[in-house]
């Protein structure tokens, strides 16, 4: 007889606001599927249940669980909240209608009534809230229409009936909490399980009984054999012997309770810190490698500012020349005003020269024209080769050439014809501004390239601080909540593996000297035991002493192992369910195939792990896989479990941290479990969607097994009071 | 008088900027300091520099206030040491004698008084086109007409 919801409604709770009809998922036997984005009412709708059962709500902003009473404001719709005038009141409340078996289906309906009487409607002193009696009511399926159930045990044995208590940590996941389900850091965990599915208990109170009869047998044997045989020494040293063993066995089992104490406290944390031993080598990894990231990001960020700084130096640095753009016109200008200020300049001095000796003409000629070789040659051959005609010596063409030849020296001797002489002060500007205005064609080009150098510097810029985002967030997600995140990877691994070096030691401590020692003391009190029962049948004592102690000593054990048997056999029970469903959720990955190994420690816990194809436990592993690991054992203990599970799978996003190929492992390892699954999730939401879900969403709409499907909505973008979770149902 | 001469005249000149420009010079130009929120200049001379030139080039040319109002800097010899930056700057503005008022080989004929004179004029055009780039600046800056870019001033010489 499962019991299946058939419907879940929301008043005014959180996001969910308006009445019950505006918020009702109506649900079925199967899987059923909740996708939500974040802030879309995935947790709100979770925290129904808590509300529903333990009168709690988890609050996303601490991640604790706090008493409705204590929570009205946070729960109370704002756009509701908005709405109400002061000194008006409204509703909030969750409704639950569920079927179990095939006769009656009930609805649970909880809620309160907030009336304002302030201004300010996140303040709590603003609200005064009335927690209402809860309502339960109830009908025959075929007769839809609900009565109510005033009874208090009713009432209470109808809201139980949903989930049972004891199993409610198995139908009941949210996240993390996954972990905390089977806590493999505490033996009890196993037990407690494996209590809950078996007679065990039964078995540890007939064995617990025959002890006590046994000892007590033991005493009254003892009481006769005394009372018979007070002389007999021989006895009394059998029996001083067995008593001195006995304690003996009393103190090395305080010892093995000692070293298993420190085993377990090692053991506890090593399996706390399993998950975050991986974590913790995978963040020093992502760490070693931001560290580089960064630095080159400071380096290039540097070297962007120092050019942003320098592109106004480009104005004035002769190898770039800006400011040189658009003087164009003026050195030409310049250069023109230059040449005809030489002519002048030239025409000045050879007027000025003419002037003072008109005969001097020749000064008309270049200087060094001819030249003084030439010259020379002419004088000795007597014969001009500028006109080619004689020049006799002594002749006005011989004399003509002597004075050309000395003009040098004239020129030597002249005085400035003016009286400043400003030909050097121009003619050097214009060679040292070369610098400059040779740069005119090259400059727009310039400009465009510094441009295109600061978008290059930028695109790395940005380049580097997406790839740090991205390592950054790779970094973030890795480490788990409930942890200081300030602890750093290497005090995790630190204390890993010292955790570790102190479970060998406690084992070896155990295995090689405790339990030999205990063996080989209860070897001789069993020695012993025989001694004084053949020193008994010397002795004239009531049969029936003898029979009793024996025959309670039988069953004693007899009871001890048929409690081992059981405990034993449901263990490897719940190996081979374990395994089944890890494989299930593992087939989508490629995971190199390994097996789920429960162990029995010699001191009665249970080891879990995960053993590689060579027989290796393997540690570590991301949290992911931890996390799919104990999953399969919730499954196990479930599906191990002889009757039918009868209650629903309420899991809300279980599978954040799984990956995708372990959630399709998921959707279809629920179905078997399960009679019902309602899963909140996130990971197939997709926004650019038309359907607003992703590929494997899709997939799963379409499979059988899934039987309703809803997205929920909520506006991009807007106001808080403004929030409002909308959903459509897809399937 | 010698070229070398000459030159120094012009070179120990310091150009005069007047006060009402020291807001626009403080933004633009960091003299070594902290930054603005504008792409800025280093030294004053740089912005000046530029000032004049947009004052060329826009044809904005604005006479310096009494001297009272005014305040100098550094002198041309010292900007951009070891460069031929100001050699450049000298080619342009020989370049608007006419404007000015001189004759190149007039100059060489003047005497010593006649030559001041013209440096001063030379001085005076550097400074009245500076003043009527530094005044456009001005304005444009507190009209918020300005892109804040790190091309600001070359964007602002193609317009």
């Amino acid at each position: 007889m499962a019991s299946i919801i058939n419907s879940i409604a929301f008043e005014n709770f959180f996001n969910y606001y308006g009445d019950y009809e505006d918020n009702k998922y109506e649900l079925d036997e199967g899987i059923n599927i909740i996708v939500a984005d974040n802030g879309a009412g995935k947790s709100k709708f979770f925290n129904a249940f808590l509300w529903l059962f333990y009168d709690q709500i988890l609050d996303s902003d601490t991640k604790k669980k706090i008493n409705i009473r204590n929570a009205g404001v946070k729960i109370l719709s704002d756009k509701a909240k908005n709405e109400t005038p002061k000194g008006s009141y409204v509703k909030c409340g969750v409704m639950i209608e569920y079927t179990s078996g095939t006769r009656y289906k009930y609805q649970i309906i909880k809620s309160f009534t907030a009336t304002r009487i302030g201004e300010q409607i996140t303040d709590e002193n603003s609200w005064q809230f009335v927690i209402n009696e809860i309502e339960v009511n109830k009908t025959e399926l075929v007769l839809h229409r609900y009565k109510p159930v005033y009874d208090e045990d009713e009432k209470t044995r109808i809201i139980n009936g949903l989930i049972m208590k004891a199993f409610r940590k198995y139908s009941f996941l949210q996240g993390e909490e996954v972990d905390d389900i089977i806590d493999f850091s505490k033996k009890e965990s196993i037990e407690e399980a494996v209590e809950n599915l078996t007679d065990i208990k039964k078995y540890e109170q007939i064995h617990e009984l025959l002890d006590e009869f046994k000892n007590k047998a033991f005493k009254d044997l003892q009481k006769q054999l005394k009372a018979n045989n007070a002389q007999n020494e021989r006895f009394d040293t059998a029996v001083e012997e067995k008593e001195k063993n006995e304690q003996q066995i009393d103190q090395e089992k305080i010892k093995l309770k000692q070293w298993t104490d420190t085993l377990n406290f090692a053991e506890e944390e090593k399996n706390e810190l399993d998950k975050l031993y991986a974590n913790a080598e995978k963040r020093k990894e992502l760490d070693d490698k931001l560290k580089p990231l960064r630095k080159r990001l400071r380096d290039k960020q540097e070297e962007f500012e120092t050019f942003l700084d320098r592109i106004n130096n480009r104005f004035f640095d002769g190898n770039f020349a800006w400011i040189a753009m658009g003087f164009e016109e003026e050195v030409q200008k310049f250069r023109a005003l230059n040449e005809h200020y030489i002519e002048k300049r030239y025409e000045k001095k050879a007027l000025k020269n003419v002037e003072e000796n008109p005969n001097e003409y020749f000064h008309f000629l270049p200087e060094n024209s001819p030249d003084s070789v030439s010259l020379q040659n002419m004088i000795d051959d007597e014969h001009c080769y500028v006109c080619n005609r004689e020049a006799k010596e002594g002749s006005p063409e011989y004399n003509n050439l002597i004075k050309l030849k000395n003009r040098t020296k004239d020129n030597q001797s002249q005085k400035p014809f003016v009286k400043n002489d400003l030909k050097n002060f121009f003619g050097d500007l214009q060679i040292n501004a070369q610098t400059f205005y040779n740069k005119f064609d090259g400059i727009r080009e310039s400009i465009i390239k510094t441009k295109e150098k600061e978008v290059e510097l930028k695109d790395s810029i940005e380049k580097l601080k997406s790839k740090i985002k991205s390592v950054d967030e790779d970094r973030n997600s890795i480490m788990i909540a409930g942890h200081d995140a300030e602890q750093s990877a290497r005090d995790i691994i630190n204390n890993y593996t010292g955790a570790v070096r102190r479970m060998e030691n406690a084992n070896s401590k155990i295995n090689d000297i405790i339990i030999p020692k205990i063996n080989k003391l209860k070897q001789d009190l069993k020695a012993i035991n025989d001694e004084i029962k053949s020193l008994n049948k010397s002795n004239d004592i009531p049969n029936g002493f003898n029979e009793n102690y024996e025959v309670l000593s039988d069953l004693e054990e007899a009871s001890q192992k048929a409690k081992d048997r059981v405990f034993d056999g449901m263990i490897s029970l719940l190996e081979k369910h374990a395994n089944i469903h890890f494989k299930n959720l593992i087939k989508n990955n490629d995971l190199s195939g390994g097996i789920l190994k429960f162990e029995k420690n010699p001191n009665g816990s249970i080891n879990f792990n995960y053993i590689d194809s060579k027989g290796n436990s393997v540690y570590g592993s991301s949290e992911g896989f931890q996390r799919m690991k104990k999953f399969s054992v919730v499954m196990a203990i479930i599906s191990a479990n002889n009757a039918e599970y009868n209650y629903p799978l309420l899991a809300d996003a279980p599978i954040s941290a799984f990956g995708e190929g372990f959630t399709e492992g998921f959707f279809e390892a629920i179905g078997d479990v399960f009679p019902q699954s309602i899963v909140l999730v996130k990971e197939l939401f997709k926004q650019d969607d038309e359907l607003k879900i992703n590929e494997l969403g899709k997939r799963l709409l379409k499979d059988p097994k899934v039987k309703t499907m809803y997205v929920n909505h909520v506006p991009e973008n807007a106001e808080q009071i403004d929030i409002v979770t909308t959903q459509t149902k897809l399937k | 008088m010698t070229a070398q001469e000459f030159k120094s005249l012009i070179l120990l000149k310091r150009p005069r900027y007047a006060k009402s420009r020291i807001p626009v010079i403080d933004a633009f130009a960091n003299k070594g300091q902290s930054k603005s929120e504008y792409s800025q200049f280093g030294p004053i001379y740089e912005l000046y520099i530029y000032a004049f030139r947009l004052g060329l080039k826009k044809g904005l040319k604005l006479p310096l206030p009494t001297r009272n109002m005014t305040q100098d800097f550094i002198e041309i010899g010292k900007w951009k040491r070891d460069s031929s930056l100001v050699d450049f700057l000298l080619m342009i503005i020989f370049s608007h004698c006419e404007e000015i008022g001189f004759d190149w080989n007039d100059l060489e004929d003047m005497e010593e008084k006649e030559l001041n004179q013209v440096v001063s004029n030379i001085i005076e055009f550097i400074e009245s086109y500076a003043n009527g780039g530094l005044q456009y600046l001005q304005e444009e800056w507190e009209n918020d007409n300005l892109m804040n870019s790190s091309y600001l001033f070359a964007d602002l010489m193609n317009e």
